[in-house]
């Protein structure tokens, strides 16, 4: 296993950049989502990486070896795809052996590598079957096997779940996990499914229209995103932003939306509203950091309910705060109905300011 | 069941004309076969003898026999057929493979304009190429050989050649080539080992596909080649209405030997046929 090292990669289409400028580390060992909606470049990086399309500016590191101009069978890595694609006229041994068999390794040492393989994988029984003839999670047993049946580099993997159905996903996932950590492989994993980035990854690379908007622990990235769009994307319910205005009372710095309210922010707050580059500023809450009041309360500011979600456990309420929408958790036992007249408060201490011109997250320091 | 009393309707409906259309294809076959064994004098009865009276299989004899002019003759037009229809099919195969491979998984400047410059050719009725290919193989000293007719036979085959491939090869995912050159395979073992072993179907259907095209092919053979000893079969058992005062048993005989490396192919591999037109072309 080794390091991956990417270092202002550029991958452009004519005058389309799909890929601007991405740096990041991983380290060896450590298992990274590059996660990101569709069209954010995450794929075409994990295919620069991989070599499989040509790179157009930036340089990739694999272990001590600069791979920028190296083919993909010399990069020594390893792949599995997102439609799994599997060898539809090759029985799932001569799957798992074909990558031996590139490598010329003797007849015996593939034989018992590729059972080793389908042992670990639990696939020995279907060896001699073509890939059709396999349900979708054996499918995806096979292209992992073929993936670890050599000793690669890095792990790569394009959306492998996301062709499972929900409950096998789940299991998959564990699965994946478990497998990175008994193996200390690196993986560079593509998903756009936030949740799976969160649950397996030690760093997630947050990307959006070919830029890398953060590279953090997912913990990191939970708490202290960077901007409006990490912010948003991570994190399920989504966290609300409120674009507000913010004005000086004296030596209070207060967030007011039409004048209609005010909300007084604690000396912290106030010192980030201070260094926003305008007036204008985002406020960002997480479901769980803002509390529901029936009757006007002091520092909270009023709102009203729009459609309330019952999930069992835990109950979402989405309620408009002036325009915007934002989302609240209750217990499930907490009577509420639409149109109710709320008020809102904000636990200062878990709130987060983005600066509304450039959607950059507001630091006090 | 209404709904299911009208489909049974249609399914009646198209049994019916499936079994006209065989009729209709199959009759002249028959008739062919049946002439073919009958002697001159019965073939030339009227009202016609409905199944031959005396059978006779003394036509192929004739042709089959190299001891006679007829029989030699026949036979050095079979061969020549035979070699100018499958270095047709050959040659054609080997350009139309890499050629689709290509126009699919590649983007170059005037890829486009390429492809549809190539199925141009198609748009125009074959005899209106006649003189200008004439004057063509002319000006290039090949008038009169089987180079003259091979090379028109791939203008004519390969679009519609590197047409069916493409669709075959559209329909590989490239994710499959990926995989093999992740796993230790240059881009041309990935094409060799992983896509070729998939398009076998599109290339067998391509191959009977300029096969027949050449075997079939008459106007140009009748122009370019006037050497007796060079001429294919369709030309050469045209000699049959002029020497023999239309000898229709041994026409017969004749045109039945020539269409059975057609049938025989045909039957061996219908199934790699099937596939491709059903797989590979009308998906794409």
């Amino acid at each position: 296993m080794a390091q991956v090292i990417l270092r202002d990669v550029v991958k452009t289409y004519g005058t389309v950049t799909a890929v601007n400028r991405v740096s990041f580390t991983v380290e060896d060992g450590e298992f990274v989502a590059l996660v990101g909606p569709s069209g954010c470049g995450k794929t075409t990086t994990l295919n620069l990486i991989a070599g499989l399309i040509p790179m157009s500016g930036g340089d990739i590191m694999i272990g001590d070896r600069l791979v920028n101009d190296l083919d993909p069978k010399d990069r020594d890595i390893a792949m599995v795809f997102q439609n799994y694609a599997l060898y539809p006229n090759k029985t799932v041994f001569k799957n798992l052996a074909f990558p031996l068999q590139m490598r010329k390794l003797p007849r015996a040492e593939i034989d018992a590598k590729v059972r080793e393989a389908a042992r670990v994988l639990d696939i020995t029984a279907l060896l001699e079957r073509k890939p059709r003839e396999l349900s979708g999670g054996q499918q995806q047993r096979v292209a992992l096997g073929r993936a670890l049946v050599r000793d690669p580099r890095a792990f790569l993997m394009d959306e492998p779940l996301s062709n499972l159905d929900a409950k096998l996903r789940v299991q998959m996932r564990s699965e994946l996990k478990r497998f990175h950590q008994d193996l200390g492989a690196t993986v560079i994993y593509v998903t756009h499914d936030q949740l799976e980035a969160v649950t397996m990854a030690d760093k997630m690379a947050v990307m959006s229209g070919g830029d890398l908007q953060q590279y953090a622990a997912p913990a990191e990235i939970f708490s202290s995103p960077l901007n409006t769009f990490v912010a948003s994307f991570v994190g399920s319910p989504a966290m609300s932003l409120v674009p507000l205005t913010a004005q000086t009372r004296g030596t209070e710095v207060v967030l007011t939306h039409a004048d209609a309210w005010e909300l007084p922010l604690s000396p912290a707050n106030a010192r980030k509203a201070l260094r926003a580059t305008g007036p204008e500023v985002i406020l960002g809450a997480r479901h769980s950091t803002i509390a529901l009041h029936k009757s006007p309360h002091p520092g909270a500011v009023p709102a009203r309910v729009y459609t309330v979600e019952p999930t069992g456990d835990i109950t979402f309420v989405q309620v408009y705060l002036g325009p915007s929408v934002v989302v609240v958790s209750l217990e499930p036992h907490v009577p509420i109905a639409a149109d109710e007249p709320v008020w809102l408060q904000f636990d200062q201490a878990r709130i987060h300011l983005f600066d509304g011109r450039s959607q950059l997250a507001l630091s006090s320091g | 069941m209404s709904v299911r009393k009208r489909i049974d309707g249609w399914r009646w409906a198209g049994r019916v004309f499936l079994t006209l259309l065989l009729i209709f294809t199959v009759l002249p076959m028959f008739w062919m076969i049946l002439t073919s064994v009958k002697s001159q004098f019965a073939a030339m009865q009227y009202p016609p003898q409905w199944w031959p009276a005396e059978p006779t299989l003394q036509n192929y004899v004739k042709l089959l026999d190299v001891t006679n002019r007829v029989g030699r003759e026949f036979l050095l037009y079979f061969w020549n057929s035979l070699y100018v229809s499958t270095a047709t099919t050959i040659l054609g195969v080997a350009v139309a493979v890499p050629a689709a491979y290509a126009f699919s998984r590649f983007r170059f400047p005037g890829r486009t304009f390429l492809f549809f410059a190539v199925l141009l050719r198609n748009m125009f009725p074959a005899v209106v190429f006649l003189m200008p290919l004439f004057l063509l193989m002319r000006w290039m000293g090949l008038v009169g050989t089987h180079a003259a007719l091979i090379l028109t036979y791939l203008t004519f085959g390969l679009p519609l050649s590197i047409w069916l491939l493409k669709g075959f090869y559209d329909n590989i995912p490239v994710q499959l080539e990926q995989a093999a050159r992740i796993d230790g395979a240059t881009r041309f073992q990935a094409f060799l080992l992983i896509v070729m072993p998939l398009s076998m179907p599109g290339i067998i259907a391509t191959a009977i596909f300029s096969f027949i095209g050449a075997w079939n092919e008459y106007v140009y053979a009748a122009t370019f080649i006037n050497d007796q000893d060079r001429m294919t079969l369709p030309v050469g058992i045209q000699r049959f209405f002029a020497e023999f005062a239309t000898d229709w048993p041994g026409l017969m005989a004749a045109t039945f030997l020539m269409s059975v490396p057609v049938v025989v192919m045909f039957l061996v591999l219908q199934k790699y046929f099937v596939k491709a037109l059903t797989e590979g072309a009308v998906k794409a």
